[in-house]
């Protein structure tokens, strides 16, 4: 098989596991025999589930609309936890031994009470981190957080994790992140046609697979799009930007690229920012971890940490000037709060930096797609009726 | 004592007889209190006086001690709300770039601040009506706050209370001070969790005592001078006596018909939740028990013809009290009690050590009703219940506050379990738009239709 073929059939092999997770995890707790533990975005530290003998599955929307959870959680919650919470009303998470959540976000929060209610007997933890990272008080607290989560993780599995089995773990989420970091390298230096379809589903595989089979996945495919060859027609060259907790729907990014555009680089939760940070290898695991929490936002800054220090609009703007990207698309999750919030301090640093960009609000159900696409076509046209006059 | 009597206006709407409402007259000098606290807010700054932006959880004895004047983001938002004059603060806001369905209480207050800032650049410490001559007349009062010289931040439950003050922290060029206080949400993770009780709470209790400690330093490193422990031993004296003749106040009104009704408490939540802890405050909330006592005694009632008995959950609806005061009343039925009236604001004054008050006014935050599970919601309102003879529960389901309806329709469920009828009522805290009046009147005759059927069953 020639090694695009192949590269598809991985590809292939990852969608639809990033399509259904929820099998992939019943025919894994089937095969091992051990726990599976449900994540809720965005900050959780999958590691020390892993090093616990589990396997974390970070949540994921339905497709479906929300039909018995409409009860549970009102309407003007994003799709995301409503999603959530109808996976519980209709009794679609029987394989989940336990919900772990580390952020405190209004709505999660929401959705994770119901959740509760809907099942009663599974645990639903909250490991509340501190989200103002500017305190000399907040990592200890939140390293308390993350010793918290080792016995809960000891209690739900009925084994304890050791330093050395997170360290183990630690290094096998961190060569998952680098390899997939790998990806976005070849994507931003246009040497490889990849779309955004394809690296969410890398990206959304790795968030609810088993890390060691999700890097032999990897590791097979990364020489093949090495070797691959591109011919670009020169689109224009745009970042993704936002979408919180869940990933877009893929209809929506085929349309954006449909229109012309390629995507050179991202900054989605199910995306980049899921990626962008390794653990750092330090002696002591529990801190490690801790550390991690800080450094991700410094990394990549989200509007639902509160940071004195760093600046999402100015990481968003340098970004662009790194990948080349000429304009900025920001997929804001309607009723996101921390999105809706910093979006005007984005919009001024894209004004002030003369930066294209649009907003695209997104909801749960599926997109106005024709709709949708007359604006990106005119945020299209509009860089390349500026190339031109630059020329 | 003379009784208030308001006539309300849905007689020349419905034709009906016109609805009579003992409002109690205790709560009227409320008013002034609170006009008399924004006057000196709005002056601060030709004082000379530091002035200080703050969200979320009543720190005002801390500022009154460090000698500042104090500005609460969600008040001043709740006033011209009440006010009706949230519109200009509100469209400059969505201006800006805010979406319409965010919080409507961060939209309104950040809406000021961009007025507030262009009113500074064209009068520094503007003040008079004369100060704002190219500002449309209701939009003046959302331009009248005076600038900050530093934020704090302390919103338990509410993860976009956080990121509010952020905003405006960068709004303001991010060269303003800025301190967060940080609130574990109780949760409820181990089996001995619970209301005021087991190790979340104590740990969570201490957490927050130890960040108000550093507050106190971060205070005296803004204001230049000590902290002055007697004036706060001295604020929470007064506020402690005055929350606990609230909470006699409150429980008064088992009684049926009750002596005061939910919108009487509603009057009274900014006295107690902003105002300086002094004697002047001790006296408001005398003579508001005082009068429900004689009220008892000479058998007067808030709303004679009480026929139902009701709770209010959710966060205060500010554009539409007097109207939702009337709606009901012309249904007959008495709201007697509610989440953001009752379980909040210095209601466990008890935990209170005047001596020593830190560790009590941390527990108060923590006990910001929005910061519980639906769990300890359902069993304070299942509690509630009981106490008051309540005969069901109406639930305002707030468009832009997730916090305040996080946990609603569990507690819905608990509710009827319990045998109680429920309605949602679907409105927004400072956001009219988000009423639908006749869905309201149509869901609210339906409950208490129910109510009588369960009766006569």
């Amino acid at each position: 098989m020639d090694p695009t073929g192949q590269a598809d059939k991985i590809f292939a092999a990852l969608a639809g596991i990033a399509e259904d997770p929820l099998s992939y995890a019943e025919e894994w707790k089937r095969k091992t025999g051990r726990q599976v533990i449900a994540v809720l975005p965005m900050n959780f530290p999958s590691e020390l589930i892993h090093a616990a003998g589990a396997l974390p599955v970070v949540m994921q929307a339905e497709r479906t609309a929300p039909t018995d959870g409409r009860s549970l959680l009102y309407e003007y919650y994003c799709g995301f936890t409503r999603s959530l919470v109808d996976q519980a009303a209709t009794k679609k998470l029987g394989v989940f031994d336990a919900f772990l959540l580390v952020d405190h976000c209004v709505a999660l929060l929401g959705a994770a009470d119901a959740i509760r209610f809907e099942l009663p007997d599974t645990p639903v933890h909250l490991a509340q981190y501190t989200a103002s990272m500017d305190e000399p008080w907040t990592p200890p607290q939140v390293q308390g957080k993350v010793d918290e989560l080792k016995g809960v993780l000891s209690e739900i599995c009925g084994r304890s994790a050791t330093d050395e089995g997170i360290i183990k773990s630690i290094n096998a989420f961190n060569l998952n992140r680098k390899m997939l970091r790998e990806i976005y390298d070849l994507r931003r230096s246009g040497e490889v046609p990849l779309t955004s379809r394809k690296i969410q589903v890398l990206v959304k595989s790795s968030m609810v697979m088993d890390i060691a089979e999700h890097n032999e996945h990897l590791a097979q495919l990364l020489p093949m799009l090495k070797a691959g060859s591109y011919t670009s027609n020169k689109p224009v060259k745009l970042h993704l930007s936002g979408h919180f907790c869940h990933a877009p729907h893929p209809e929506l990014l085929d349309m954006i690229e449909d229109c012309g555009a390629v995507i050179v680089d991202d900054d989605l939760y199910t995306g980049y920012r899921y990626i962008a940070t390794d653990v750092p290898t330090e002696r002591d695991p529990i801190a490690a971890l801790t550390r991690w929490y800080f450094d991700r936002n410094t990394n990549t800054p989200c509007s639902t940490r509160a940071q004195k220090n760093v600046d999402w609009e100015k990481y968003l703007s340098t970004s662009a000037q790194k990948s080349g990207a000429e304009g900025i698309i920001v997929l804001m999750a309607k009723f996101c709060e921390p999105h809706m919030l910093y979006y005007p301090e984005l919009r001024k640093e894209f004004i002030a930096a003369n930066i294209p960009h649009l907003l695209l609000e997104t909801e749960h159900e599926s997109p106005a797609i024709e709709m949708v696409k007359t604006r990106v076509e005119a945020l299209i046209e509009t860089i390349r009726l500026n190339k031109t006059k630059a020329a | 004592m003379s009784i208030a009597i308001e006539k309300s206006q849905s007689k020349l709407i419905t034709g009906k007889p016109p609805v009579i409402v003992n409002r109690l007259v205790s709560t009227r000098s409320a008013g002034k209190m609170v006009k008399d606290y924004w006057d000196r807010v709005f002056t601060a700054r030709e004082r000379g006086a530091t002035v200080v932006w703050y969200n979320g959880a009543a720190l005002n004895p801390l500022f009154q001690a460090a000698g500042i004047e104090w500005c609460h983001g969600e008040a001043f938002a709740a006033r011209i709300a009440a006010m009706h004059l949230e519109g200009p603060a509100q469209e400059t806001g969505e201006e800006y770039g805010y979406n319409q369905e965010l919080c409507s209480y961060a939209r309104t207050t950040l809406g000021c601040s961009v007025l507030t800032q262009k009113q500074a650049e064209i009068v520094p410490q503007a003040n008079e009506p004369d100060d704002f001559p190219d500002i449309p007349s209701e939009a003046v009062l959302a331009s009248r706050l005076p600038p900050p010289d530093f934020f704090v931040n302390a919103y338990a439950g509410c993860s976009t209370g956080q990121q509010w003050d952020e905003i405006s922290y960068r709004m303001y060029g991010k060269k303003l001070p800025f301190f967060k206080v940080s609130y574990p949400f109780l949760w409820g993770n181990r089996p001995d969790a619970g209301y005021l009780r087991g190790q979340e709470w104590d740990d969570a209790s201490q957490y927050v005592a130890a960040q108000l400690y550093k507050l106190i330093e971060f205070l005296e490193l803004q204001t230049g001078r000590e902290f002055d422990w007697d004036v706060l031993r001295e604020s929470m004296h007064y506020i402690k006596r005055a929350a606990k003749l609230r909470v006699e106040a409150l429980e008064l009104c088992k009684t049926a018909p009750t002596p005061a009704v939910f919108w009487d408490w509603v009057a009274s939540i900014a006295p107690i939740n902003f105002l300086p802890g002094t004697q002047e405050l001790v006296d408001y909330f005398a003579r508001v028990k005082a009068e429900i006592e004689q009220r008892i005694i000479d058998g007067v009632a808030a709303l004679p013809s009480e026929r139902y008995r009701l709770s209010f959950d959710g966060i205060m609806n500010w554009t539409k009290v007097g109207w939702l005061a009337n709606k009901f009343s012309e249904h007959d039925a008495a709201v007697i009690c509610g989440r953001y009236t009752h379980s909040s604001f210095w209601h466990e004054p008890h935990l209170i050590d005047e001596d020593d008050p830190i560790l009590g006014m941390a527990q108060h935050y923590l006990l910001c009703p929005f910061n519980h599970s639906a769990k300890v919601q359902s069993e304070i309102m299942l509690q509630n219940a009981k106490t008051y003879g309540l005969d069901g529960v109406v639930f305002h389901s707030t468009r832009t506050c997730r916090s305040s309806a996080n946990g609603q329709m569990v507690m819905a469920k608990a509710a009827q379990a319990a045998g109680l009828q429920t309605m949602v009522l679907e409105g927004d805290v400072a956001d009219a738009s988000f009423y639908k009046d006749e869905i309201l009147e149509s869901r609210l005759e339906a409950m208490l239709e129910t109510i009588d059927a369960r009766r006569i069953r």
